[in-house]
């Protein structure tokens, strides 16, 4: 194995080693703290038959995760996950990136149109599902409201408590409080945009989508597979929005495997089944991060982005 | 290198596994430092009471014992009902949990952490005091031998009625089952919401069937479904979900019941929008502030097929004390005066929560609707009156799981009361002694 050697003298490597060890320490214990030691927690739960209250809960070995794959209320979760997913991380991107590039060239009022798109996502996530559930609520609610206003009472219901609908409703919601964060991690990735190449491809007769495709998106790769890690994980752990409108219901219809880990670990006290079903958060969205984590390194390396 | 290395996996493991379950319950250590000079405050932790003016008069009624406590006072923490569960067992777990707090006396709420040794022991205390608790409510609160709380809070579940809507109507107040349909169908073509009707929590489920339930098979029947002795998926279980079911598709509940919830669905009834409200004794008072001036409200059990029915009563909560507490003595003092005639009195006139011993109703001025309510509760005490079980109160997690989301189910469509009682019967552990 080769080595590399340093012409720096003695003092200054051990000044540069412990300079390392140094500036490594704090991001070192915060891994230990918060993520190592609680991923142990977690695996040591899943083992046992933990109720909350116990303090010797019994050894059960693979039990809990025999129980999941056994389980079809994990499959019904997982499915609305992958709808959640689906839609909620191709919506936000698309609309956001629209309204991005319509933003882009804009100059006057630039700061407020960015401020009015923002605002979903800086409300609190609980917040924006109370006053969702209001706008839904099938008597007094805005949106039936409307829809009997404008003579469609036939689309009328019980958005939230109607099975077919409900997962969708909330979906709209998280969409609605999203998208502000794509549209200004995109704005911010356009400004660096070189736009001699898209003014170049323009006098070359390229037409809209085909300066997108092949000028802008491949300069601000990075910061949308970026964008797109972050939609994709959330989707997987989507939790509070569909706690907060719907707790999973009505009879299980907007679970997701988050809700459904709640409910054994919290209201039924199955804290180890629970666990379990955290952990299959875990290993379904960390393979996706970590693939598109080296898409854009690669992408970096390659000298693309923004 | 490798020692370093060893050390730190051996206390990573060290940390990950004791993090995990904490402590030996209290029971399993030997009793905690009790303070015992100096001014002593005691944490005392509730769920959110009904409305504003209720926790008002409960920080009313903690002054009163203030005041005559010799230095003890009491730091109320209030966290939101739904919340409890997790809240108190996390802190209990950690060491951290209030001296006395208010707490679901079901297996598996009380039951459960006096199982854990979690619950201090009130046996001596009921000897040290003679608290003259009802004997039923006392075995609601007995686990494995011992008296670990203070029962509270008697309640019945039946149906409030607006009689302003009935009488304008021509309806009189329903004998059976068929009356009450038959009433419910007539308020529905006034343009009326017969019954308003909340299930987008889904405890509400519970309420339903117990009180469908209680009226078709009367106590001893109810107390054969909770012991196990008649399954649950009985004919008679079908048939008091398929009460529900039926009037679900015959419109005549809250349209989509499970996209309403509880305040909402009440907030009908108080503005006259719907005429029924299933719901229990706990709301007297809210509703007849709301009603007030506006309409009567009339308050019945839900009716069999051959009756009037029977109320669901039984009891709310219980008051317990921590047992990590390091002031318990303090805490047993602060249970006595909430055992006392004085706050008894306090509690029916101004919480119009009725307490689970005998308290001195006389100059008392209560409405006509809450007199009705303690004149039934007080049968409840007595043993004189047929009284119905809140099923969820006495049974497992599970079940109570698989009723609320299986009602939940027959109210937006996607399940049927066979299967929902399937369901029941599957979930259902037989309580242990």
């Amino acid at each position: 194995m080769a080595s590399t050697t340093s012409n720096a003298p003695l003092v200054t490597r051990r000044a540069q080693r412990l300079l390392g060890i140094l500036l490594v320490i704090p991001v070192t214990l915060m891994m230990i703290f918060f993520f190592i030691l609680p991923l142990g927690n977690a695996l040591v739960y899943s083992v046992v038959d933990f109720d909350g209250i116990s303090s010797n809960p019994p050894f059960i070995g693979l039990a809990n995760f025999q129980e999941m794959f056994a389980d079809d209320a994990v499959w019904h979760a997982l499915k609305n996950n992958v709808i959640w997913i689906i839609i909620g991380t191709i919506t936000p991107i698309v609309v956001g990136l629209l309204i991005a590039l319509l933003l882009w060239g804009i100059e006057r009022g630039s700061l407020l149109y960015r401020l009015i798109f923002f605002m979903p996502f800086v409300l609190p996530g609980v917040a924006v599902g109370i006053v969702w559930g209001w706008i839904y609520d099938p008597l007094q609610g805005l949106l039936n409201q409307s829809l009997g206003a404008l003579g469609l009472d036939a689309l009328q219901r019980g958005w939230l408590g109607d099975p077919t609908w409900a997962l969708y409703a909330v979906l709209a919601t998280a969409i609605w409080g999203g998208t502000g964060f794509s549209i200004v991690i995109f704005i911010s990735a356009l400004r660096n945009v070189d736009t001699e190449l898209v003014d170049a491809s323009r006098i070359d007769g390229a037409n809209g989508p085909a300066r997108l495709w092949f000028i802008i998106l491949p300069q601000i790769m990075p910061v949308f597979l970026m964008v797109l890690t972050l939609t994709l994980v959330g989707g997987f752990s989507v939790f509070d929005i569909i706690f907060v409108m719907t707790g999973g219901g009505p009879a299980d219809a907007t679970e997701t495997i988050g809700t459904y880990a709640y409910d054994q670990a919290f209201q039924l006290s199955r804290i180890g089944y629970g666990t379990t079903l955290a952990l299959l958060i875990t290993v379904l969205s960390v393979p996706f991060a970590v693939l598109i984590n080296r898409l854009q390194r690669r992408l970096s390396l390659q000298g693309m982005g923004a | 290198m490798r020692k370093p290395a060893v050390v730190l996996a051996a206390s990573l493991l060290s940390l990950t596994l004791g993090g995990c379950f904490g402590g030996s319950p209290a029971a399993e250590q030997s009793a905690p430092p009790q303070a015992s000079s100096g001014p002593v405050e005691i944490r005392y932790l509730i769920g959110q009471p009904e409305s504003p003016e209720d926790l008002a008069n409960i920080k009313a009624g903690l002054k009163m014992f203030e005041a005559g406590s010799n230095g003890i006072t009491v730091k109320l923490d209030v966290v939101p009902a739904e919340n409890m569960k997790t809240i108190l067992q996390t802190q209990l777990r950690s060491n951290e949990g209030p001296d006395v707090f208010n707490y679901d006396t079901g297996p598996g709420f009380g039951g459960a952490l006096a199982k854990a040794g979690l619950i201090h022991d009130l046996t001596p205390a009921y000897a040290k005091y003679n608290w003259p608790i009802y004997d039923f409510a006392k075995q609601r609160v007995t686990f494995s031998g011992k008296l670990s709380g203070i029962p509270s809070q008697l309640e019945e579940i039946g149906v409030f009625y607006n009689k302003d809507i009935f009488a304008k109507n021509g309806l009189s107040e329903p004998q059976n089952l068929n009356d009450l349909m038959a009433a419910a169908t007539k308020i529905k073509e006034t343009g009326v919401i017969p019954m308003t009707l909340a299930d987008k929590e889904g405890w509400q489920g519970g309420h339903l069937l117990s009180m469908a339930l209680s009226s078709e098979v009367g106590s001893d029947g109810m107390m054969k479904f909770i012991s196990g002795e008649t399954p649950w998926n009985d004919p008679a279980v079908v048939n008091a979900l398929k009460v529900w079911s039926d009037m679900y598709e015959q419109k005549l509940l809250t349209p989509s019941p499970t996209a309403v919830g509880y305040d909402n669905a009440n907030a009908l009834f108080y503005s006259g929008k719907a005429a029924m409200n299933p719901t229990g004794s706990w709301l007297a008072q809210e509703i007849e502030r709301q009603s007030k001036g506006k309409f009567e409200v009339g308050f019945i059990p839900f009716p069999s097929t051959t009756g009037k029915g029977i109320f669901s009563g039984g009891l709310g909560s219980g008051t317990f004390v921590s047992a990590n507490s390091k002031k318990i003595d303090a805490s047993e003092k602060f249970l006595n005066f909430l055992v006392s005639p004085e706050y008894g009195k306090y509690s029916v006139e101004k919480l119009q929560d009725i307490p689970a011993f005998p308290v001195d109703t006389s100059g008392i001025k209560a409405t006509p609707l809450f007199t009705q309510v303690l004149a039934d509760t007080a049968k409840i005490a007595d043993g004189t009156g047929d009284f119905g079980y809140n099923i969820d109160v006495l049974t497992n997690d599970a079940f109570n799981n698989a009723m609320s989301k299986g009602i939940q189910g027959i109210m937006s469509g996607q399940s049927d009361p066979t299967k929902v009682a399937e369901s029941l019967q599957k979930n259902f552990k037989k309580p242990t002694a």
